[in-house]
């Protein structure tokens, strides 16, 4: 699926020729024409790239049975469709965006599963993307390509770690005692990681 | 209620979350009463916020470097289908009033205000009331502190995160005022006091009942219980 060009890039400052190739400005187009438009086209080319990440994201250190992935897919594609309106180019990238939404709905999936009974949804502890800077926003999407490549080079520790904690929802202290690590050692390496790849928005913004 | 730490002014709070936390946030990997607790000091904190919103970039950048598993035709089908009764919702965000600095995600959960919640008198100074989250792990309350109030030494047999609503406390490591978070691990015994000019009201979170270490109030410990869920 990934074309494995990078040559539509123009983007002077980031030489680099990014591996996958994306157009990380593709999946904000395909966004802006669902609400806009209503573009099935443009949705099923999203789902085709996003749908098997989210399910890949579903199954993460087995977090979900496999039906509930496909239920996840679905209920995160359908929000997507929903939401689109409320997508702003020019404040978020778009994978950040789909994420985002991910992350909520596994989130309320693992409550509804687990029973719990809250008032409250995941999302809405998210605080509103009005207000976010635009500034800052706008150097995430090169900054993202940036921070995948950058991951690349974590030492292994540092990566099983974060992926437990990002892309398994793990808290810290449930991560250590997986790995049956000091709870301060899992700290030190999600902070060593986190920071690397958090420098690489200022070294974006500097180099404005 | 302070006019210098609204949202709008972007006057940053003191006290922060630790990077280790606003990442368990950003991750969704914090329970939801401290998720709910750390979202509030967001709502005072811009600094916060964009860190927190680099760690969703973070978080975003790992999901996209997932390796695929394969979603099959049948389910794009059967999406495409649901559409039609789905159609894309198109409204502007809310704005806040900016009237007022409670955050938005307090309110709904006290479904009131203040002064209509059922307040458990614990000693003279402090009195608490437990608000209803679904957490069952972690009690969230609010702790009101008389001014100049002080409350008796306690540690915690959990954690605790506190973050100030109004008026504002010192205990022996600083003064926090509206937006200060603070974070206290297991075993930290400490005795908080309300500034003396204003009544302070706190959003707690905790796992474990406190526990009072003076011999006077001693003997109430058997009957602080968390009040979780």
């Amino acid at each position: 699926m990934d074309e494995k060009t990078g040559t539509s890039r123009d983007q002077g400052d980031v030489a680099k020729t990014i591996p996958t190739g994306r157009r990380t400005d593709e999946w904000s187009e395909c966004l802006v024409l669902i609400a806009n438009k209503q573009d099935r086209a443009a949705y099923t080319r999203l789902f085709r790239h996003f749908a098997p990440l989210i399910k890949a994201f579903a199954l993460s250190g087995s977090a979900l049975s496999a039906t509930h992935a496909d239920e996840l897919v679905q209920e995160v594609m359908l929000k997507i469709w929903q939401k689109a309106g409320g997508f702003n180019p020019e404040k978020a990238a778009a994978s950040t965006w789909v994420y985002t939404i991910a992350r909520n709905c596994r989130t309320d999936m693992f409550r509804r599963l687990n029973k719990f009974d809250t008032p409250l949804a995941a999302e809405d502890f998210s605080p509103d993307q009005e207000h976010e800077e635009p500034f800052m926003q706008l150097q995430s999407r090169r900054s993202a390509d940036r921070i995948r490549e950058m991951m690349k080079n974590l030492p292994a520790d540092q990566t099983q770690i974060i992926a437990k904690v990002y892309m398994e929802g793990k808290s810290h202290a449930e991560a250590a005692s997986e790995l049956d690590l000091p709870l301060g050692t899992v700290k030190s390496r999600v902070r060593l990681a986190v920071q690397k790849m958090q420098a690489q928005f200022e070294v974006s913004q500097e180099s404005r | 209620m302070n006019q210098e730490y609204r949202v709008e002014d972007k006057v940053m709070a003191k006290h922060h979350p630790e990077l280790d936390i606003l990442t368990e946030h950003a991750a969704g990997s914090l329970s939801l009463a401290q998720t709910a607790c750390v979202a509030a000091h967001l709502n005072y904190c811009h600094c916060c916020s964009q860190t927190v919103s680099r760690l969703q970039a973070v978080g975003a950048a790992m999901f996209e470097s997932l390796d695929p598993e394969p979603v099959g035709d049948a389910l794009l089908d059967r999406v495409l289908a649901r559409l039609d009764e789905e159609a894309p919702l198109s409204y502007q965000p809310a704005r806040r009033s900016g009237q007022d600095a409670t955050p938005a995600l307090l309110s709904r959960l006290m479904a009131g205000d203040f002064s209509d919640l059922v307040w458990k008198k614990v000693t003279d100074a402090l009195r608490i009331t437990p608000i209803r989250t679904g957490d069952p792990q972690f009690e969230f309350s609010l702790l009101h502190i008389k001014a100049g109030g002080e409350i008796p030494p306690h540690d915690h047999r959990g954690s605790e995160m506190t973050l100030v609503l109004q008026g504002g406390f010192s205990d022996d490591r600083g003064s926090y005022h509206p937006g200060d978070f603070i974070y206290r691990s297991a075993n930290d015994v400490h005795a908080p006091r309300a500034f003396a000019d204003e009544d302070c009201l706190c959003l707690a979170v905790i796992d474990a009942p406190l526990r009072f270490t003076g011999w006077k109030y001693r003997w109430m410990n058997p009957f602080l219980r968390l009040q979780a869920g």
